[in-house]
């Protein structure tokens, strides 16, 4: 007990003195507030199984990101034009019949990454950039960076909210959706954008590896806990926040990188998740769903 | 021509990088048709990434680099095949959470380093232009394993690709060939650490066997188009990185100029293929 109680003093103590620092304290806003959008969208990736395809959104705006940087125009444009790019090709290969989904999306992350990598290393500062492209640099995020994520990631939180009963009804009936008159393929493409926008804010400050941990576990780990997507919308976010700001303290006192400690931090929670909804707890929380589909433009059949 | 193409190869750093280019070519299309086959690219690139804690603490500890990244990889494609079991988990989020988790930790790893920063490209990058003798004999012996399991399993994993309840029907167990691909997935990735570092691999593994089956209408003729793209690609972009370094003062990475030649090479591929096509429907509709 008495072990506890300083464990928790000491945890209360590195908070207070995260929170004292003008950095740390931006770090740990930055941090929860692109932990909660995350949740947020997150659950529309998990529904439509969009994973695999927000990897390959990180990969093929880098080549945006260093052509913006090269030509001396706004990051977030280049990025932003990359990522459709990537949109539009995914779905015009997606009418290859030789191609599935993955195989396109595979090479498509693959070459884009690469490409960008080309462009970088023909510049100076090689090394340096590109760690910061992949793991991020949440601790040095400034003031204006901090305030685009909470207008750009609220307006993104406010639209989905919006047009969430289209957006889940279609995700699960998809041939009930089509038939009342929703167009599947506009709400894909919302998901998408909405996707796309998210990236665009968050990897400048968190870096790719950090967004795609940010967008994909939070949702996931809520959907373990329940079956119920009324519940996992509210659970998500907040399981986003509290573990980005938990791997911001850890990453303080351990010294750290910090987005990788995040990173760490979330799979951490999703095992432990893994385990316990493993055991009967989980049928406290709900019953089992149907399986929802993939996303519908860019498949073939 | 002689100086285009000869002339490089010449120097011995370069023939060196010639040699591995050609073998991680030719091993990636090769195990990149399974790969391929089986759908499973989001997989490739999920180890891809997670061999790399492996390689950061063989770094920090200074040991082999080879033995770490094994070692890394051979635990995620256990975990993986055994995963991919549980009915409830969407197999896509399972991947992208163990990937970004994999690779954090190997970045947290690098980070306790003060100046991490270029070890962490040299890791995920690789240096072809660097490789040693013993690069190429580790990669010969790792990629040789990867060729003799597809080899010994290659009927059973075609028909789990194809036929997936057919073959537990025929008593094949699927986690047991789950976990042969993945393996041999995992050689080819250790195997191609020095050559094109850990991230670009995954295009060696996807973008040849892709352009390939466009081609294509059989498993053989696949394996053969693919491992020739691999090598073909290998080839022109250690050629290109060259040239463009040496007589143009461009500095071209060779590992990401290899990448970039094959996704050329697919694009170039892909557009043929579709204007073919469009051309003969023409042709059946005028006839």
């Amino acid at each position: 007990m008495v072990a506890l109680t300083s464990v928790i003093a000491s945890i209360i103590d590195s908070f207070g003195a995260i929170w004292d620092s003008d950095i740390l304290r931006r770090a740990l806003l930055e941090a929860a507030v692109v932990g909660a959008i995350g949740g947020v969208i997150g659950i529309h990736i998990s529904l439509r199984k969009l994973s695999f395809t927000t990897m390959a959104l990180t990969h093929a705006t880098f080549p945006g990101v260093v052509l913006a940087a090269i030509l001396g125009v706004n990051l977030l444009a280049g990025s932003a034009v990359f990522g459709l790019l990537l949109v539009l090709a995914l779905a015009v290969l997606g009418r290859v019949r030789e191609l599935d989904t993955s195989t396109t999306t595979g090479v498509l992350l693959a070459g884009g990454f690469a490409l960008g990598v080309l462009l970088l290393s023909a510049q100076d500062g090689f090394a340096k950039d590109l760690t910061s492209f992949l793991v991020g640099s949440i601790l040095t995020t400034t003031n204006s960076e901090l305030v685009a994520t909470v207008v750009g990631g609220g307006v993104i939180a406010v639209v989905l909210a919006v047009f969430s009963k289209e957006l889940l009804y279609s995700a699960f009936d998809p041939v009930g959706a089509q038939a009342q008159g929703f167009s599947l393929g506009g709400l894909d493409l919302m998901v998408l954008l909405a996707l796309e926008a998210t990236l665009v804010l968050t990897i400048p400050s968190v870096g790719t590896l950090l967004s795609v941990a940010l967008l994909v576990g939070p949702a996931t780990i809520a959907r373990l806990w329940t079956d119920q997507i009324r519940l996992a919308r509210y659970i998500a976010p907040v399981i986003g926040a509290v573990f980005a700001m938990a791997g911001i303290v850890i990453s303080h006192a351990a010294d750290t990188a910090a987005g990788a400690t995040i990173a760490v931090t979330i799979g951490v929670g999703f095992a432990v998740s893994l385990g316990i909804t493993s055991t009967p707890v989980r049928k406290l929380l709900g019953q089992s769903h149907r399986d929802p589909r993939p996303v519908r433009i860019f498949t073939n059949r | 021509m002689r100086d285009l193409l000869i002339a490089p190869f010449e120097l011995g750093f370069m023939q060196r990088a010639l040699v591995i280019s050609l073998i991680v070519g030719a091993l990636g299309g090769i195990v990149g048709t399974y790969v391929i086959l089986r759908r499973i690219a989001f997989f490739a690139d999920t180890l891809t990434h997670t061999v790399f804690p492996g390689v950061a603490i063989a770094f920090v500890l200074d040991g082999s680099l080879y033995l770490g990244a094994l070692v890394a990889g051979l635990v995620s494609a256990v975990l993986f095949a055994l995963m991919s079991r549980r009915q409830a988990l969407d197999d896509d989020a399972f991947m992208a959470i163990m990937l970004t988790t994999f690779f954090g930790l190997g970045v947290v790893v690098v980070s306790r380093i003060t100046t991490y920063t270029n070890d962490l490209v040299v890791l995920l990058f690789g240096r072809v232009l660097t490789v040693s003798r013993n690069d190429i004999v580790a990669t010969v012996a790792l990629g040789g394993v990867a060729l003799l399991i597809v080899a010994v399993a290659h009927k059973e994993l075609t028909l789990r690709a194809f036929d997936p309840e057919g073959s537990t029907a025929q008593g094949y167990r699927p986690v047991l060939l789950d976990l042969c691909l993945n393996i041999a997935v995992t050689l080819v990735v250790v195997a191609s650490l020095k050559a094109v570092g850990t991230v670009l691999v995954i295009a060696l593994l996807v973008t040849p066997a892709a352009t390939a089956k466009l081609v294509t209408g059989s498993v053989r003729s696949m394996l053969i188009v693919s491992a020739t793209v691999g090598m073909f690609a290998g080839v022109v972009g250690l050629l290109i990185s060259y040239h463009a370094s040496l007589d143009h003062g461009v500095s071209l990475a060779a590992g990401p100029t290899i990448v970039t030649v094959l996704t050329a090479t697919f694009v170039i591929v892909v557009t043929g293929v579709a204007v073919v096509r469009r051309s003969r429907q023409t042709i059946e509709l005028v006839a």
